[in-house]
């Protein structure tokens, strides 16, 4: 297997202000993560809010950097690479499509952008830009429209676009499709795999939609306060999955079958406070199965049935 | 069949915002005591102006007009502001989707809440107070004294979203109207929160008119459903019914979009429904969904009859 991103104990804190008198606290978004994704595969990434998904597209993207660890892209490091040779490796699709997208200029202009900070020439922008407004679904006519102009859908789709056009190896999407209604949604995913497969492209894909991870996905990263707490090929973990928490949210998704009743999902009422890292396994505090032990020792990552998974007691 | 009206009985309610642009056209809902009728559609389709024009919490400038509306059998369509503000937040509270931005960031929990009570109470606030904290007690917060003087930015999305419960219950409503209570917590806590408005509604007799675009939602709490697309009710009927034999094809197009855990067939495309959402102007005549719709036949373009198969479902469609 050829490996497109390797990840290797990535670590990234923040610090968050108390205030004039009180002393600064130190947030570790993402807390040693290690995975790697295969080329032409994508991975998924699932966990709740504040869990540090978003930080961690942001570190593989390169648009922060690691406080410790090392990511590889295509053998390379990332931390060595400038700002162009790392545009046309890796490119982001974010959520909300109203905000990524610069409400003053034309689509044209805005799908043009990266080809412009290349250097690409005026004649060669223009052609690549149709080109690539006709590969994601768009009518031609739509490149002298501003993005006001456009229905959610139409602008993820303009967010694509300038995504692949220099012809990236690797997408990070993050929360592509949240912002978008369902039968849009169904549009916009079925484009990403079908654009995946013709360029063979990597993804990276953040969601907390766990039906939409599953559909899209090879490979599935969960993610709980910074660390990954389990990570298996999608058939597996849907099918069996391993770590109490991964149970949980799969336990909680509401599949639309009258009769079956709002699942107890068993996980209390404490919320992870990412400033405020339980010891031990954090996640005891939730944890429905959780032992005494669970509060004191720190669950390293080990192997279960082909899991890769950070559990005491599974 | 019914010795005692619904709760709430709108009857061709209509919205206009602009002399040529009507965003309900002829939109009819019951609610029934202690029932939960879900109201789902995506954006635009008009299914919180609908919640919005039954509370009378229009913009200014909105025309609204119906054949009737109806709360506990009374007229409420030509109520005075005075008597619709008695009625808000007493007998019908509404919740909404942020509860951060329907907080009052400047005052504590506890003081936005007692003053509900005294407003429409006429007690003190200490009563009021006391009322909040037994309220943040039955929504599930531990700790309530502690809650009441805190102020909104300290809490959690959860807890937030619990506390916009907990006052809309301060009156001890008969109706709780709730525009996407879940749609901006995680799907942990999005259960939690469906679990304690079901509980509540078991224990209180509460009448729940729940808006929402997430069918999975729906499947889980609605008892009767209305499907909403371009101002328009297309389908009505009972959750279980809705689900096992969807009639309109766009239901049928909404229910194949959904990727459903553990059915999902990677590498094979989802269901879609091509095309978007067309603009609804006067003059506009036959089915709002006929531009994307796979059946449509030339008859669409002229009307639509009103199918109903004499149990409770409806639906507008030329197919059966």
């Amino acid at each position: 297997m050829t490996v497109a991103i390797e990840v290797r104990g990535a670590t990234k804190t923040f610090r968050q202000s108390t205030g004039v008198f009180g002393t600064d606290r130190m947030i570790r978004a993402v807390d040693g993560v290690s995975f790697a994704v295969e080329a032409g595969s994508c991975l998924g990434i699932v966990g709740e809010s504040g869990c540090g998904k978003s930080t961690l597209a942001r570190l593989i993207l390169g648009l922060l950097p690691v406080s410790s660890g090392e990511i590889l892209v295509e053998g390379q490091s990332l931390a060595d690479m400038d700002r162009k040779s790392r545009a046309r490796l890796i490119q982001p699709v974010f959520q909300d499509p109203f905000s990524s997208l610069n409400p003053r200029r034309r689509i044209r202009d805005i799908v043009a952008m990266p080809l412009q900070a290349q250097g690409i020439a005026t004649r060669e922008r223009a052609s690549r830009v149709e080109e690539m407004l006709v590969r994601v679904g768009l009518p031609g006519a739509i490149a002298d429209r501003l993005p006001a102009q456009l229905s959610g859908g139409q602008r993820q789709r303009v967010a694509i676009a300038r995504a692949l056009v220099l012809r990236p190896r690797i997408v990070v999407c993050d929360e592509p499709t949240s912002a978008l209604d369902v039968s849009v949604q169904a549009q916009i995913l079925n484009l990403l795999d079908e654009l995946r497969r013709d360029l063979g492209l990597t993804y990276v894909f953040i969601s907390h939609n766990l039906a939409v991870v599953e559909h899209i996905s090879d490979r599935v990263a969960v993610m709980y306060l910074g660390r990954m707490v389990e990570q298996a090929g999608t058939d597996d973990l849907f099918a069996a999955p391993t770590h109490p928490y991964t149970k949980a949210l799969l336990a909680s998704v509401l599949t639309p079958e009258p009769g079956l009743g709002i699942p107890d999902v068993g996980l209390g009422d404490s919320y992870p406070d990412p400033a405020n890292v339980p010891p031990g396994c954090r996640f005891h505090p939730r944890c429905p199965i959780a032992e005494a032990r669970c509060a004191v020792e720190t669950p390293q990552p080990r192997d279960l049935n082909g899991h890769q998974i950070e559990c005491l007691l599974a | 069949m019914l010795d005692r009206p619904a709760l709430l009985d709108v009857e061709g309610l209509r919205v206009r915002f602009s002399p040529k642009v009507e965003a309900i056209r002829g939109v009819s809902l019951r609610v029934e005591r202690g029932q939960t009728h879900c109201v789902v559609g995506e954006s635009g389709c008009g299914k919180s102006v609908s919640a919005l024009a039954v509370m009378g919490l229009l913009a200014r400038g909105a025309k609204r007009s119906a054949g009737h509306m109806r709360f506990d059998g009374q007229d409420i369509l030509n109520l005075s502001e005075r008597e619709l503000q008695k009625l808000r937040g007493d007998r019908m509270a509404m919740i909404f989707q942020e509860p951060m931005t329907s907080l009052n960031p400047a005052y504590t929990v506890g003081s936005q809440m007692a003053e509900v009570l005294v407003r429409h109470r006429r007690v003190g606030k200490q009563q009021g107070l006391d009322r909040a904290a037994e309220l943040l007690a039955k929504v599930g917060i531990t700790a309530p004294g502690m809650r009441l003087a805190q102020y909104p930015h300290q809490l959690s999305g959860g807890l937030r979203q619990r506390v916009m419960i907990a006052m809309a219950l301060m009156c001890d409503p008969e109706l709780l109207i709730a525009d996407e209570p879940t749609t901006a917590l995680d799907v942990t806590v999005q259960a939690q929160i469906l679990r304690l408005l079901r509980d509540l509604q078991q224990e209180l007799g509460l009448a729940i008119l729940l808006i929402t675009h997430d069918l999975g939602v729906v499947a889980r709490i609605a008892h009767k459903v209305s499907v909403m697309y371009a101002g328009e009710v297309v389908e009505s009927a009972s959750a279980t019914d809705l689900f096992a034999s969807p009639r309109h094809p766009y239901t049928r197009g909404l229910l194949a979009c959904v990727p459903v855990p553990g059915t999902i067939k990677r590498g094979e495309p989802l269901g879609s429904i091509p095309g978007t959402v067309p603009r609804i102007a006067d003059g506009f005549v036959g089915c709002g969904f006929r531009d994307r719709c796979a059946y449509a036949m030339p008859a669409c373009a002229i009307g639509v009859p009103q199918r109903d198969d004499g149990a409770g479902h409806r639906h507008l469609c030329h197919l059966q």
